[in-house]
């Protein structure tokens, strides 16, 4: 008897969406936005030097000499807003076999710092939020491909697991390393690393401390004007990264903080990410 | 539904009846010889683990099996993850490897534990680092005490064999070999690793004449002085906590991940089923027997500020108690799973 009626729920059910994808049949308009990255350091934009080079172009807000070898970041849960209610979620998907909407932006690799959303339904946008930072029901998916695979340059970290956030590497003239060897590998003298990652939002027990942070930062950002997305348009938003806002907002002294590699000792410099991405223009 | 209605039924409703009829007994028939299901049992939690994101299958497992077995995971083809998890000590390390021994003999930092009921726990190593079974492996290949090898050359490697090409085909159809899915396969085999058949177990289950007088005493003594933090059927309550080793800890523990002062030399409780059979015991190897582990909690707590209070003064143990906890305790080795075929390397 129940066989019976599930039967009959199935074939009602069946029914109703194959005339509900008849409908459908005149597809709803869409088209496509892109996010462009541009990184750069106060007003110079950002170039790469030889890891351990220490000829400096760069200068902090307190006079300390550096210099850029790696930098980069990965971007998640794109969600485009419009002023009448048009709205966009960038799929996410997280998988052995597949990675969807996750985005590791990187300096070296310049087409990496362009994000194209298709399927964006046709209308105006002027809002777009993103995470920085890969949040924990990412992580909690367990071993996945793509941009998340360790195996193919996925930023990682083994014994705390979890993605790292956002890095950024380098030569400074106060910083305190010195010259490491180890088999295989060196750490040089002077250089700096500054990995920031930490995901855990665990809710605490009264009279406890927050013994963990999320380093995940939502960035909001307005557009200056309004973007009309249409099969037709090509609209693509630029999006500023000014590096030394972080350091400087985060009062980066090198001497000491030359090598960040857990997340308490990178809050501070994820505290002031949301000032760091700026939207510098659009063009329809 | 009754007949009158029956009789009105299409025939081809009872074809689609029918159909499903017969699938259904085809499940059982399979469930029956498919020993590749993961099975919770009655008495245990449910498993922390998501099966959804990956399905065990026979060709993943014995995929996850191979490759747990094989030295290639390592850097100089020397160490295999059976090297430091050996079936006879449920997965423990050998006894003569106090703290684990990998590539070019280098000695770790810490006792391997056992690798069982993986599907129940949280979080992963003596300091909860790891919070997905799939990420642990990655720590072992990578880590210089055990394979010091780099996941991509692991990779490299494996693509490079068509065996192996032939093996992820069948497991997971791909032509490509990724670390995901080399992951993904040895959490399936160590997915499996479930062990609940013991006299205890027997007990619990109802059976009362499975464990002895003495047994049963010893039992009720454990979850009196032990059940604060060794709870539940796994027993462990899967906090991290500071039991007295040491007055200062070279190994931090769970303040490594938390990066907290009050957690120093605080480590995960850990559960004790076949506890009988994994000695060393502690983070650290510190002791050869169970009666060292009960003679440390009746009479050796070393005090330090992250001392769990519930210890300030021991536990207060006779001999006789002592000794009776230990005959509980050997009710905890499972024979079946020490010498399930399933997980031996059969080559
Ligand atoms: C050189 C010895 C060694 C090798 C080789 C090794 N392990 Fe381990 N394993 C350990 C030690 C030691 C720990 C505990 C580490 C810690 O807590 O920090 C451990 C922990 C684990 C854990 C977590 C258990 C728990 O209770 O939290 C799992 C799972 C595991 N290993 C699986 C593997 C797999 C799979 C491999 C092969 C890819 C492997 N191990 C290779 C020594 C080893
Ligand atoms: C306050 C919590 C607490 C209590 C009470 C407690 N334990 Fe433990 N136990 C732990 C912790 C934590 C560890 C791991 C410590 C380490 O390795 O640093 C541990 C480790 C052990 C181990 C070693 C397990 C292994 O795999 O190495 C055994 C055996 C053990 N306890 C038995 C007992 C018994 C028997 C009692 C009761 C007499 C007891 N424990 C009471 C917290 C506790």
């Amino acid at each position: 008897m129940k066989l019976y009626n599930l039967l009959t729920a199935l074939i009602i059910v069946l029914a109703y969406t194959s005339c509900d994808s008849d409908d459908q049949s005149e597809t709803e308009a869409v088209g496509t936005l892109q996010l462009k990255f541009d990184h750069f350091v106060g007003t110079q934009k950002m170039e790469l030097s030889e890891p351990g080079s220490i000829e400096f172009q760069y200068e902090t807000a307190d006079g300390e000499a550096f210099n850029i070898s790696k930098f980069g970041y990965y971007v998640s849960e794109i969600i485009l807003e419009g002023p009448t209610g048009e709205y966009y979620e960038d799929e996410q998907l997280v998988s052995a076999l597949e990675v969807k909407g996750f985005y590791h932006v990187l300096q070296d690799e310049p087409s990496s710092r362009f994000i194209t959303l298709s399927d964006v339904p046709a209308g105006r946008y002027n809002r777009v939020t993103f995470k920085i930072g890969v949040s924990e029901s990412a992580v909690q998916e367990g071993a996945a491909g793509g941009v998340l695979d360790p195996a193919e340059g996925a930023w990682f970290w083994n014994w705390n697991a979890g993605y790292i956030g956002f890095a950024i590497e380098g030569t400074a003239q106060n910083s305190g390393q010195e010259l490491v060897e180890g088999d295989g590998w060196t750490i040089p003298e002077k250089s700096f690393a500054l990995h920031i990652g930490g995901w855990k939002d665990i809710e605490v027990a009264e009279g406890e401390n927050q013994k963990f942070v999320n380093n995940v930062k939502t960035i909001a950002l307005q557009f200056d004007s309004d973007l009309r997305v249409e099969s037709a348009l090509d609209p693509n938003v630029h999006i500023v990264v000014d590096l030394l806002k972080m350091l400087d907002g985060a009062n980066i002294n090198f001497a000491n903080s030359y090598s960040i590699h857990a997340p308490k000792a990178g809050q501070p410099l994820a505290e002031v990410l949301p000032e760091v991405f700026i939207v510098d223009h659009t063009h329809q | 539904m009754n007949a009158m209605h029956a009789t009105r039924l299409p025939i081809w409703w009872v074809c689609c009846l029918l159909l499903l009829m017969v699938a259904c007994e085809e499940a059982d028939e399979e469930a029956k010889s498919n020993n590749y299901k993961f099975v919770k049992p009655r008495h245990f939690p449910a498993p922390t683990y998501n099966f959804d994101k990956n399905p065990i299958t026979k060709e993943g497992f014995e995929l996850g099996k191979k490759l747990f077995f094989d030295p290639l995971l390592s850097k100089d083809n020397s160490v295999s993850c059976n090297s430091c998890h050996i079936q006879s000590t449920a997965f423990a390390d050998a006894q003569q490897h106090p703290l684990s021994i990998g590539v070019d003999n280098r000695v770790g930092l810490r006792n391997a534990p056992p690798l069982t009921n993986l599907a129940f726990m949280p979080e992963f190593f003596w300091d909860g680092g790891v919070t997905h079974l799939d990420f642990v492996p990655i720590n072992a290949i990578e880590s210089p005490f055990e394979m010091d090898e780099k996941l991509a050359s692991v990779v490299e490697k494996l693509n490079a064999n068509d065996e192996y090409r032939q093996l992820f085909q069948m497991a997971f159809s791909v032509d490509e070999i990724t670390s995901p899915l080399m992951l993904k396969a040895l959490s399936q085999f160590m997915l499996l690793m479930v062990s609940a058949n013991t006299p205890y177990d027997d007990y619990i289950l109802g059976d009362v004449e499975a464990l002895s007088k003495e047994e049963v005493e010893g039992l009720s003594l454990f979850r009196q002085k032990c059940g604060d933090c060794h709870s539940g059927e796994l027993f462990t309550d899967f906090t991290y906590r500071n039991n007295g080793l040491n007055t200062d800890f070279k190994d931090q523990g769970r303040a490594l991940i938390t990066e907290s002062e009050n957690d120093v030399g605080k480590f995960r409780v850990p559960g004790l089923r076949n506890i009988a059979r994994t000695a060393p015991y502690m983070h650290n190897a510190m002791f050869t027997s169970l009666e060292q582990v009960l003679d440390h909690y009746d009479n050796s707590i070393q005090h330090s500020p992250t001392l769990d209070p519930t210890l300030e003064k021991g536990i207060s143990l006779t001999e006789n108690e002592k000794s009776k906890i230990i005959t509980f305790l050997n009710t905890l080795t499972d024979h079946d799973f020490r010498s399930d075929r399933r997980f031996m390397n059969q080559q």
